[in-house]
């Protein structure tokens, strides 16, 4: 690989580049474009700004109380805040697991994975 | 040892579709995946894999002065799962720091060979041409950066007199009763941090831009975030920026944990915007 720069990329920074990044292809291939299943897309779910705010709320008052932070474990907390709302933080953290299992064990063959060289280019100029 | 694909190119001619192992005796359904578009001199190390279980090995399509990196992908297994993903940004960052590329999205799939080199690469060739030259000894770094959440918090409630009062009065109160309290509490955060999110960008943005060629904010993806943004860097300023970065990170000291990523393919620079129109 290429000097072994700055930090690595997580998957959630690779979600955030290349779905959302890059040329569309639909912009240039129509005729022979071919569809296929992508598992990733639902991943990312965009949090509402009601869960946000209670979610700050309860943060503050958790630091208040910072000295004795284990007063009750975290999915307690969860279902008293109640209902519905938290749904959606639900899933993103289901599906989080979810591709964080599918991850496990790739660290591992990376090394092997180095990408596209370029040995011949540089030529000319 | 580069004695490899570009012999390909003639002899892939209406095959691609059919291409693929008989004894997995599925008949499964093939197609060409398309991970970027490079210069036409380029070559790939041997062995080099892409998306699909077991990963499929890469190869070069060409026409005229361009090259697109393929592979064969089966169309009736989903994309997506976290080996995929990794191994199409693997190829076009490795691919980035040494070479021009244009990455596609994650996702790209024509019928064939035939079809990457005259729809695609063909069709579009003085279009992809251009780009690729302004690309050239450049590619993308991304700098994020997340609060601190105590941290910050506290930054807040010393800044907002009326955020303190609030978490006082929720302090012993039930919490049934308090939603609209709660909501009112966060809602002052939240406002909080947006603001700091303005300033800390501009504090980012002034602190990189004699080292950075354009930016794209990204937007936040999650509430802590603090700072996401693309640069477009000139290889040559690289060492430059990262040392900028690094003061940065020191000057926000335990608020912000910052990360410079890079170097990367220019994702955020293809597209809908002309890459560094100002080069």
């Amino acid at each position: 690989m290429s000097g072994g720069r700055p930090q690595p990329s997580g998957l959630a920074d690779v979600i955030d580049t290349i779905l959302d990044k890059g040329l569309v292809l639909d912009a240039y291939v129509r005729v022979s474009l071919v569809g296929i299943e992508l598992l990733t897309i639902d991943a990312r779910v965009v949090v509402a700004s009601v869960d946000t705010y209670l979610r700050f709320a309860e943060a503050v008052n958790r630091l208040d109380i910072s000295h004795d932070k284990e007063t009750l474990p975290d999915l307690v907390g969860d279902l008293e805040e109640g209902g519905a709302k938290h749904k959606t933080k639900g899933a993103l953290e289901a599906a989080g697991d979810k591709l964080r299992e599918f991850a496990g064990g790739t660290e591992d063959d990376e090394e092997q994975r180095s990408g596209a060289g370029s040995r011949s280019r540089r030529g000319g100029d | 040892m580069p004695a490899q694909t570009r012999a390909k190119k003639n002899q892939d001619k209406g095959t691609a579709q059919k291409r693929g192992k008989e004894d997995q005796g599925k008949g499964a359904q093939q197609a060409v995946y398309v991970y970027g578009i490079l210069p036409g001199d380029i070559e790939l190390e041997d062995g080099t894999t892409g998306v699909g279980d077991p990963p499929a090995e890469v190869r070069v399509v060409r026409s005229g002065d361009l090259a697109a990196l393929v592979s064969d992908v089966d169309l009736d297994k989903p994309l997506g799962r976290p080996e995929d993903l990794y191994a199409h940004e693997e190829l076009l960052d490795a691919t980035a720091a040494g070479v021009p590329v244009l990455p596609l999205r994650f996702g790209a799939v024509v019928a064939s060979d035939e079809a990457v080199a005259e729809e695609l690469l063909g069709a579009h060739g003085d279009e992809f041409a251009a780009a690729l030259e302004q690309l050239e000894g450049h590619a993308e770094y991304v700098v994020k950066g997340r609060y601190v959440e105590d941290t910050v918090l506290r930054e807040v409630l010393d800044e907002n007199p009326e955020a303190g009062e609030l978490r006082d009065q929720l302090k012993d109160a039930d919490e049934d009763a308090t939603r609209e309290l709660r909501m009112q509490l966060g809602e002052i955060v939240s406002n909080s941090i947006d603001a700091k999110r303005e300033q800390d960008l501009q504090a980012l943005d002034d602190a990189v831009s004699d080292h950075v060629e354009a930016s794209v904010v990204r937007s936040p993806t999650d509430d802590m975030e603090a700072v996401h943004v693309a640069f477009l860097v000139d290889l040559d300023s690289a060492d430059a920026l990262e040392q900028a970065v690094d003061e940065l990170a020191r000057d926000w000291g335990d608020r912000i944990e910052v990360r410079l990523m890079g170097p990367m393919a220019a994702y955020d620079f293809v597209g809908t915007t002309t890459p560094a129109q100002d080069i």
